[in-house]
C-alpha cells in the first residue's frame, strides 16, 4: 500500500502540475484541499476525476462524493483500492 | 497624443524591465531561447503551476506595468495572433490519443485566446473593460487602436499589449502558413497609455491599419502629411520585411531582432519607445508592420 501511495502522489504531482513538490512533500493524511493542505481548488477536483478515469478506469458518478474521496492521499488510495477495475 | 506611462517586454532579447537596451540587442540565431524572468516574483506559486508560457509572459508584463504606474488599469486590451498554442495543442492531442470521455479541464479552459487578458484581470482583481483581439499579424495594432479609443473616452490608465507563443508544430506549417524567413519565437509586450503628459515622455501620435495591400510609399506620405510631418522629421523607420522607401535615411528591419511571431510588431513598438528615450536620438519613429503584405499597419511615435 505504501508503494501505491507513492505512485499515487507522483501521479497527483504530474496531473496537477505541482512542479515544486516531491512525493515526499505530501503527507498521507494531510488534507489536499484548502489552506491547511496543498491549497488545491475546484479545477484540481476535476483533474482528480480525470486522473481516476485515465489511470484506474474509475468513474465517479456522483461529484458530491469527491469531497470525501479527495480529502487526503489516504482516502484517495483507499477509494481506488476498493473500486479499481 | 497617447502618452506612454509604462512598458514591458519578454522576448528572446534581454529587455525585461530594462531601459536603453539597444546596444545589447543582437540578431537571433536559428535556435534561440526566450529570456524568461523569475515568474515567482509576479505570480503566486499556486497559480503559476497551471500557466503556460504565454500566460506567464502576459501576466508578468502586465504586473510590471502595474507596479510602474501604481494605479489600477481602467481597461485591458490584448492582441494575440495564434493565442494559447501550448494548451490548445495539449488539449487536441489528448482528444486524439484518448477515448475522450473525460478530458483535463485546465488545457481546455486555457486554450482560448482571451485567457491572456482574463488571467491578467483575475490576477490583478481588475474588473474593468477587458477585450481580446485576434487579427493575425495585426493583432497588436488592433488592440492598440482599441486602447486609444479607451483613452479618447477619458480612461486614464489603459493597458495595451500583445503576446504569442511558438510550438514545434508551427514548423510543419512553414512556409505556406507561417513564414520561415526568421526563427520562430515567442514574446509579449505590454504598455500603459493615457492622455496625461509629463516631462521626458514618449507618445503614440497615431496608428492606421489596412486589411488590403497598399502602396506603402503613397500611404506613408499621406499618413505623415495627415499628422503634419515630413520624411525629414522621421529619425528611424522600423519595418519587418524589406521595403523601398527612399525618402528615409535611417531604416531598420526588426525581424532579425525578434524573429517570427505574430506579436512581433508589439516588440517593435518597445524598440521605438526605447529609441526615443535615448536623448542622443532625434526625430520621430515610424513603425511599419509589413509582416503580411495583405495586412499592414503604420504607427507613429515621438517624444511628447
Amino acid at each position: 500500500m505504501s508503494d501505491f501511495k507513492e505512485t499515487l502522489k507522483a501521479q497527483i504531482i504530474e496531473q496537477l502540475n505541482l512542479e515544486d513538490l516531491q512525493p515526499s512533500d505530501i503527507q498521507d493524511d494531510a488534507p489536499l484541499f484548502g489552506e491547511d493542505g496543498l491549497g488545491l481548488d475546484s479545477i484540481d477536483a476535476l483533474e482528480f476525476i480525470v486522473l481516476l478515469d485515465s489511470n484506474y478506469n474509475i468513474k465517479i458518478a456522483d461529484p458530491n462524493q469527491g469531497r470525501d474521496i479527495f480529502y487526503s492521499v489516504n482516502t484517495l488510495a483507499d477509494y481506488i483500492s476498493k473500486n479499481k477495475q | 497624443m497617447y502618452i506612454l506611462q509604462a512598458i514591458a517586454s519578454i522576448s528572446h532579447q534581454e529587455v525585461f524591465q530594462k531601459e536603453l537596451f539597444w546596444s545589447n540587442l543582437h540578431a537571433l540565431e536559428a535556435e534561440t531561447n526566450i529570456q524568461h524572468p523569475d515568474y515567482k516574483a509576479f505570480i503566486p506559486a499556486n497559480a503559476l503551476r497551471r500557466l503556460s508560457p504565454i500566460l506567464r509572459m502576459g501576466i508578468a508584463c502586465a504586473k510590471s506595468c502595474q507596479e510602474a504606474i501604481s494605479e489600477p488599469f481602467d481597461s485591458i486590451s490584448v492582441g494575440t495572433g495564434l493565442g494559447c498554442l501550448i494548451d490548445t495543442e495539449k488539449f487536441l492531442v489528448t482528444i486524439n490519443t484518448t477515448s475522450g470521455d473525460i478530458l483535463s479541464p485546465t488545457a481546455f479552459i486555457q486554450s482560448t485566446h482571451n485567457t491572456i487578458s482574463g488571467q491578467i484581470s483575475l490576477d490583478l482583481k481588475n474588473h474593468a473593460y477587458n477585450m481580446t483581439h485576434t487579427q493575425n499579424t495585426l493583432s497588436f495594432e488592433v488592440a492598440l487602436l482599441d486602447g486609444m479609443l479607451c483613452v479618447d473616452e477619458g480612461k486614464k490608465h489603459v493597458l495595451v499589449g500583445a503576446a504569442d507563443e511558438t510550438v514545434p508544430f508551427l514548423k510543419r506549417l512553414q512556409p505556406d502558413i507561417v513564414s520561415d524567413e526568421y526563427p520562430l519565437t515567442s514574446g509579449a509586450t505590454f504598455m500603459v497609455i493615457g492622455s496625461e503628459n509629463k516631462s521626458d515622455a514618449v507618445g503614440i501620435v497615431a496608428c492606421e491599419l489596412s486589411f488590403k495591400q497598399r502602396d506603402l510609399t503613397t500611404w506613408v506620405d499621406a499618413f505623415l502629411a495627415k499628422h503634419q510631418m515630413t520624411a525629414a522629421q522621421i529619425g528611424l523607420v522600423l519595418h519587418y520585411d524589406a521595403l523601398e522607401l527612399n525618402d528615409f535615411q535611417n531604416k531598420l528591419s526588426y525581424a532579425p531582432l525578434v524573429g517570427y511571431n505574430m506579436s512581433a510588431p508589439a516588440f517593435a513598438a518597445h524598440l521605438a519607445v526605447d529609441w526615443l528615450k535615448d536623448s542622443a536620438n532625434q526625430g520621430a519613429v515610424l513603425l511599419i508592420n509589413n509582416m503580411d503584405s495583405n495586412k499592414q499597419a503604420l504607427t507613429l511615435f515621438q517624444k511628447a
